[in-house]
């Protein structure tokens, strides 16, 4: 861990418990997440990626330290380790009486831009409600901030009194990103900020997204599903397969060498317009994604992987450092790199 | 950009607009509210007290201060003034004492009692919807039943809703064992045969209006609350509340101004015909006799004596007609409030 570290998340899991039957016994468990590990330095972008419902907003969720008011029976285990300037706290172990004046060093951007800023409130609302959390700011200074916020994410200061409905998907989230600057966090959690919105629009979310980083010295995690939008924007990338982590590394050689097989077939769903690459066979993954209810046993990869050995079905593989900062998840592809 | 005029209406505003131009609902509306506004001001407009009496250079305000003795005013009755023929008498003798009656001077109590008063009277100028079998003035029960009708059903809506919306929000919002145990709760309750249990009640129990409250109460807040966990676990999932919850907003905080404000629909789409439940059990009641005590004025006792005489079709016609009218002029405003909330342009109604 170098000094330079914001968070450091250590072996994080999130279970949520499944009642039945008259007396809601517990009857089983859905392990959205399950053991992962990763970490974000200050000003860094790391990019997380992998299929729908593989535990991507639940890893968020998580790190801002909201799940238990929205499952009350949740499970959380592991450790969320945040290295503010002014101390160490673990945000999966804080009281929420403590947690308080911490909320506003990481804040999120929401997957779904109509179901994230609440419809009877005015933009200038949304935009002031964490500032009078945090801040002793008054009216007048709020006011000035949501207008300066307003226009750093490219909107005119004087739609603030408009009303949610007003807005488009992309502008929209460009107000879900003013609210997640108001108080200047250090993290930013963003999830799937743009697969929501038309394709035109994504390239320029993102364009602002990295230009907000850069004037706030803000770091993100980057939630996508697809590796094409990460690559290019994260210092480092996280591949997500049904609550585990398959791979972590940076960002270059995650997309350039991927070892993971899940990462090769995610890589080789991406379409290039490198024209080096167009050789590469694509692999087509067989099956669905099994359900976080019921996860295979060992490599929960193995229903599906390619290269899958019967011993794969034994034990869960290791998250092991394949080369410098590059971890991965796969005994198999270890092996054959020391073999080759 | 000095012209950018464009006014920005919340959601509500704009269903508040819509509204009024549903003009069936609207104007009902309007005229419910002027109507019972009114009748907080029954005493003044329907009552046998005068409202002012000068007598011997004194002003007297018998409405205000109660009860006076004919013999106060010179008058030779047995107990209370009847103020309608001290004014006539005094008339007559063109003395230089005068009072001022309110515009329809019966009171609904005064019976058979009171000299002059007859059962059984038909319509007529004096008693606009005659008299009843002991001698009250029809017209004027009417009206003082209607205000304890709509605010009866105005107090019991009002109660139903504030429990549920605290019970039921709490139980969508916490969840969990919270949810669990009142959910338990519920189950058993409404397995209560209820109609009995207010029966057995207000047969052991002198009921008043209070303790009717009460008692429909306990009865009612479970459909409210089922309705508003609904709502609130619905809502409680949408990001907007993550949101919230990150920037460390409470608990109370995020139910109260978050996710409320985004379930007042069926609230106040509902409210309408809570109101008609409201009426019509206080009806359902009283016409049992398990309602107000006598002889608090009420449609549903007015109703039972009209049936026993029905051939003095006033009497019957009377407490119908006012159901009838009160009843649709809320279904009408029930109506327009519910197509003013339709996301769908299009209007059926107009
Ligand atoms: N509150 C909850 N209670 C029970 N299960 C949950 C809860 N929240 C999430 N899950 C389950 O956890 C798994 C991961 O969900 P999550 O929303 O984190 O996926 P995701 O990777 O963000 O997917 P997507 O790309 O569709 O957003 C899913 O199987 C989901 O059903
Ligand atoms: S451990 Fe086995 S199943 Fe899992 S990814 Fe490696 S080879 Fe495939
Ligand atoms: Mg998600």
């Amino acid at each position: 861990m170098s000094k330079n570290t914001l968070v450091d998340v250590k072996n994080l899991s999130v279970h949520f418990p499944v009642h039945g039957g008259v007396f809601s016994k517990r009857v089983a468990t859905v392990k959205a997440v399950d053991g992962i590990s990763f970490s974000i330095d200050k000003k860094q972008i790391v990019g997380m990626v992998g299929e729908s419902g593989c535990g991507k907003t639940t890893v968020g969720r998580a790190m801002i330290n909201i799940l238990k008011y929205i499952s009350p029976e949740v499970e959380v285990g592991g450790s969320i380790e945040y290295h503010f300037d002014d101390g160490i706290v673990d945000f999966a172990k804080l009281k929420a009486s403590e947690m308080r004046k911490y909320r506003s060093r990481v804040q999120m951007i929401f997957q779904d831009p109509y179901a994230s800023l609440n419809p009877r409130m005015t933009v200038a609302q949304i935009i002031s409600e964490p500032l009078q959390l945090h801040t002793k700011m008054n009216a007048k200074e709020q006011r000035d901030r949501v207008g300066w916020l307003l226009d750093k994410v490219g909107l005119q200061p004087e739609q603030a009194r408009r009303f949610p409905h007003e807005f488009s998907g992309g502008q929209r989230q460009r107000i879900g990103i003013a609210r997640a600057l108001a108080t200047n966090p250090d993290l930013i959690i963003c999830d799937e900020p743009v697969s929501a919105l038309d394709v035109s629009i994504q390239a320029q979310v993102i364009n602002l997204m990295m230009d907000i980083q850069d004037e706030f010295d803000v770091s993100y995690l980057f939630i996508a599903h697809d590796l094409s939008v990460v690559e290019h924007i994260s210092d480092k990338i996280a591949v997500m397969y049904l609550g585990d982590m398959a791979e972590y590394g940076d960002a270059q050689d995650v997309y350039h060498h991927p070892r993971h097989p899940y990462s090769k077939a995610l890589l080789s769903a991406v379409p290039l317009p490198d024209p080096s690459r167009k050789n590469r066979k694509r692999i087509v993954l067989k099956g669905d994604v099994p359900t976080p209810l019921n996860k295979p046993s060992g490599c929960a990869f193995r229903t599906r992987c390619p290269i899958a050995q019967p011993s794969c079905a034994e034990s869960k593989p290791e998250f092991k450092e394949h080369a410098k900062d590059h971890f991965v998840a796969c005994p198999i592809v270890e092996k054959k790199a020391l073999n080759l | 950009m000095p012209e950018q005029q464009e006014i920005s209406l919340s959601i509500l505003k704009k269903r508040w607009l819509k509204f009024k131009t549903l003009r069936r609902g609207y104007y009902s509306f309007i005229l419910l509210i002027i109507l019972y506004g009114l009748s907080w001001f029954l005493p003044l407009l329907i009552n046998n007290r005068a409202l002012v009496v000068k007598y011997n250079d004194e002003i007297y305000f018998p409405v205000i201060s109660g009860y006076h003795a004919g013999s106060f005013f010179g008058q030779d009755v047995p107990g209370e003034t009847i103020y309608r023929e001290l004014k006539a008498t005094w008339k007559a003798e063109d003395s230089d004492n005068w009072l001022i009656m309110p515009p329809y001077p019966y009171s609904p109590y005064e019976d058979i009692t009171v000299q002059g008063n007859k059962m059984y009277e038909a319509p007529s100028k004096t008693h606009w919807l005659g008299t009843d079998n002991t001698g009250r003035d029809v017209f004027s029960r009417l009206c003082y039943a209607f205000n304890i009708s709509i605010s009866f059903a105005l107090v019991l809506s009002t109660l139903n809703y504030i429990l549920g919306v605290l019970i039921g929000g709490s139980m969508g919002y916490l969840g969990g064992k919270f949810d669990l145990i009142f959910q338990r709760i519920i189950e058993i309750w409404s397995s209560l045969p209820m109609l009995f249990v207010i029966i057995i009640i207000s047969s052991i129990i002198r009921p008043s209006f209070f303790l009717l409250i009460f008692i429909y109460t306990i009865v009612n807040w479970i459909g409210m609350t089922y309705l508003m966990r609904a709502e609130f676990y619905r809502e409680k999932s949408k990001d907007y509340v993550a949101a919230a919850l990150s920037m460390g907003q409470s608990n109370f905080k995020v139910m109260f101004k978050h996710i409320l404000p985004n379930s007042l629909v069926p609230i106040i789409t509902y409210f309408p015909f809570s109101i008609v439940g409201g009426i019509s059990a206080l009806v359902g009641l009283d016409y049992l006799g398990f309602g107000m005590p006598p002889p608090t004025p009420s449609w549903g006792q007015m109703l039972d004596v009209g049936l026993q005489n029905i051939s003095k079709y006033w009497m019957v016609m009377a407490p119908v007609g006012a159901q009838f009218i009160t009843l649709i002029m809320v279904v009408f405003i029930g109506e327009a409030v519910r197509e003013a909330f339709d996301p769908k342009v299009y209007s059926r109604l107009r």
